[in-house]
């Protein structure tokens, strides 16, 4: 056997790690809520996926924005994404994150979730019904086997231009950056 | 010993739905309670006027994700009343036969979000399934699980298939006859009987002044149901009793829950006998060009939670004008939350948000 | 119903009532009079404030604030014609310098509803304990409930003009 073969197999065991084992963090951010117990309990059985909700972000690997995101919410959304650990994934959740869905000349609904934070894939409906997740999820386990899903990468390399758009929106960002970036007003990560 | 402010935050595992609390607190025990909603705010009244009226109906449903039905009712009636149309006879049957199957899932939800927050996870992962079973009966009349848009101005959309109704007798039974389950699991258990007894009490003369309805007032030992005092679809048809406790406190809200839900499931079986034959549905104009006359109207009706409201105004044109909803969670989260949580302790903010019954989005359409 | 609107026709000037259907009733009033309107109606019975609403009629250059009361019962068993009623009571108020007295001294669950109308139409209520904001946490020039506040054009202002984040070869 070569080299490459040797390495791939070597780091199989940590994929396997990350797919088969996702969890979820427990936020109820919007009008999906609907249609997160059902496919939690025992009817469509989301912990033989490997799936079971947890209490903080220190703890999650996955993070499911079910539904729209209002002004106010975003600010705790990007506060728990960036206290989870790497690697993580996120998944929106509803046609409302992907472009504003039926609420797209509100004044207080943010219309493309992907400017603010990276998002790996998209669940189409309203509501999705629980098998959609479960296709979702087997979807994400191909993406982690190709090398795909990194949006915690582009996260960390295009950090300046994800501040810059979260700044745009709020005037103000009260929290110091996650990662080093180059700007005289903003304060270094202690 | 000095005091802290605390966030009951939106991501925490006590709270169901995007709400926060802020909690002044000393040592174990909590001074000042401040309610923080707007984290669901998305504008409905506003959006609302810039849709014709047909199309206001998918966005009117989205305001309480867990009981739909009760919003698309208020609606039809208020539309109904402002343009004088008329519904046939079968469509008022049907119209109850879907609110009160409605009502006993969003009761199955509740009582989900409740034995979770206590520990008693078989109860809630029941309670989960059933409602699931319900949910499949609104999947195969309208098309979704969750929104139906199927209770409209003039009548309903399309009427019951062949063999609808042994359907809904068969899986109406496979649920009621769990009911002595139930009652030996969690209702007549002594933990529950030691962990919410004398919790969050509410006296009938508070209640009544902070405008208080639904679960809350009734666990005082009134017996006010807008049903009864103003009976609108077929609900004075059949004879029927509202059930009440007397205490006020957060296991009198729970039973008051458990007895609303056998009650709607006798009156189903009574409505499902006696519904008459006809059509379902009276024609309304092309709904491109449909004008209604000038007026007002306040419409209520009594969702799961207690009294809903619209006020609805129209200019003649073929968009409302102002449309507010009055929602039975917006005194219970912001005023009577408030008074509840005085001298509670730490530990129990969840149980007391859970037993009054509020549900975030309603507070902020 | 009947004895109603001739009690309160008789009693308060400038008042006018309408009955419509039979459970309705509808009566707009000066805005001076709207305070002791409502204490002599909580006095007969009508102690349930369900809803406090504002209008905002662009043309005519007013507001228009609309409190709606029912009764509960009085007794623990049967219900009279007293608790079917709703009255609705409205009165208009200038548009060009907003404000208005506070009812909180004679209902107690007022304190929300005049703290969100403050927030959506900049109507000041005067004696309020904390007029501070409930739903919205951003200043905008114009209150956004008004009907000169055009949410379409708010949105390609703010939202549309943010872009989106490209990577080092130019994809999303």
């Amino acid at each position: 056997m070569d080299r490459n073969q040797l390495i791939k197999w070597l780091k199989a065991p940590a994929k396997m790690g990350h797919k088969y084992s996702l969890h979820v963090i427990y936020f109820c951010t919007g009008c999906g809520i609907i249609e997160i117990p059902p496919s939690i309990t025992s009817r469509w059985d989301a912990e033989r996926f490997g799936i079971i909700p947890v209490a903080t972000p220190r703890q999650a690997n996955l993070f499911l924005i079910t539904g729209y995101v209002s002004v106010k919410t975003l600010k705790p959304i990007i506060r728990t994404y960036e206290q989870m650990p790497e690697p993580k994934f996120t998944v929106g959740f509803g046609s409302c994150p992907i472009n504003g869905g039926m609420y797209w000349d509100s004044y207080n609904t943010i219309k493309h979730l992907d400017k603010y934070i990276p998002v790996d894939g998209w669940i189409a409906g309203c509501m999705p019904r629980p098998e959609a997740i479960f296709v979702a999820v087997t979807h994400l386990w191909t993406l982690i086997d190709k090398e795909m899903a990194n949006g915690y990468k582009k996260y960390r390399e295009n950090y300046k231009y994800y501040r810059a758009n979260q700044k745009q929106l709020y005037g103000k960002v009260e929290w110091p950056p996650l990662f080093p970036i180059e700007d005289k007003d903003e304060p270094s990560p202690s | 010993m000095r005091e802290l402010e605390l966030y009951f935050g939106p991501q925490h595992l006590g709270m169901v739905g995007n709400f926060s609390i802020t909690l002044k607190v000393e040592g174990d025990r909590i001074l000042e309670a401040t309610a923080n909603p707007g984290y669901l705010h998305r504008g409905f009244e506003k959006l609302m006027e810039l849709r014709n009226w047909i199309q206001n109906f998918p966005m009117v449903c989205r305001i309480n994700v867990v009981e739909p039905d009760s919003m698309e009712m208020v609606y039809s009636m208020a539309v109904e009343k402002l343009a004088g149309i008329e519904v046939p006879e079968r469509a008022h049957y049907i119209r109850s036969v879907c609110l009160e199957l409605a009502r006993v899932g969003s009761h199955l939800f509740g009582l989900w979000a409740y034995a979770n927050m206590l520990g008693f996870d078989t109860v809630a992962q029941w309670a989960m399934y059933h409602r699931d079973l319900i949910l499949d009966l609104f999947e195969e009349l309208t098309g979704g699980r969750v929104y139906h848009i199927y209770i409209w101005p003039g009548g309903v959309r399309r009427d019951f298939p062949e063999g609808f109704k042994e359907k809904i007798v068969k899986t109406l039974h496979s649920i009621g006859s769990c009911v002595p389950d139930y009652d030996a699991t969690f209702f007549n258990n002594r933990i529950f009987y030691e962990r919410a007894k004398d919790i969050g009490k509410i006296t009938r003369e508070e209640a009544k002044e902070m405008g208080a309805t639904g679960q809350v007032l009734r666990a005082t030992g009134m017996k006010y149901d807008i049903r009864r005092v103003e009976p609108y679809a077929a609900y004075n048809q059949v004879p029927w009793d509202v059930p009440t406790r007397k205490d006020g406190d957060a296991f009198s809200r729970i039973w008051v829950i458990r007895d609303e839900m056998i009650e709607s499931v006798y009156m189903i079986f009574k409505l499902i006998d006696k519904m008459p034959d006809g059509e379902v549905y009276n024609k309304v104009p092309n709904p491109f060009k449909w004008n209604i006359p000038k007026g007002e109207a306040y419409v209520r009706c009594e969702s799961s939670r207690g009294e809903l409201g619209l006020y609805l105004v129209s200019n003649g044109e073929d968009k409302p004008y102002r449309a507010h909803f009055r929602t039975p969670s917006y005194p219970h989260g912001l005023t009577v939350l408030e008074k509840a949580l005085k001298n509670a302790s730490i530990a129990d903010v969840g149980n007391i948000m859970i037993s009054l019954y509020v549900v975030a989005p309603e507070i902020d359409r | 119903m009947k004895l109603l609107k001739e009690k309160l026709e008789s009693i308060f000037s400038g008042v006018q009532v309408n009955i419509l259907e039979q459970d309705r009733l509808i009566m707009s009033a000066q805005k001076d009079a709207v305070l002791s309107i409502l204490s002599f109606l909580k006095g007969k019975g009508y102690t349930h404030l369900a809803l406090i609403s504002c209008v905002d009629w662009l043309e005519e250059k007013e507001f228009e604030l609309v409190y709606v009361l029912s009764a509960y019962m009085q007794k623990d068993n049967g219900y009279t014609d007293k608790e079917k009623t709703n009255i609705i009571l409205k009165t208009r108020i200038s548009r060009g310098n907003p404000e208005f007295l506070t009812v909180i001294s004679i209902f107690k669950n007022a304190e929300p509803y005049e703290r969100e109308i403050y927030e959506f139409y900049g109507i000041d209520f005067k004696g309020h304990p904390r007029l501070t904001p409930l739903f919205l946490e951003r200043e905008y020039k114009i209150p956004p409930f008004r009907k000169d506040f055009d949410t379409r054009e708010y949105v390609k202002e703010v939202f549309d003009k943010i872009p989106f984040v490209e990577n080092k070869d130019g994809k999303k």
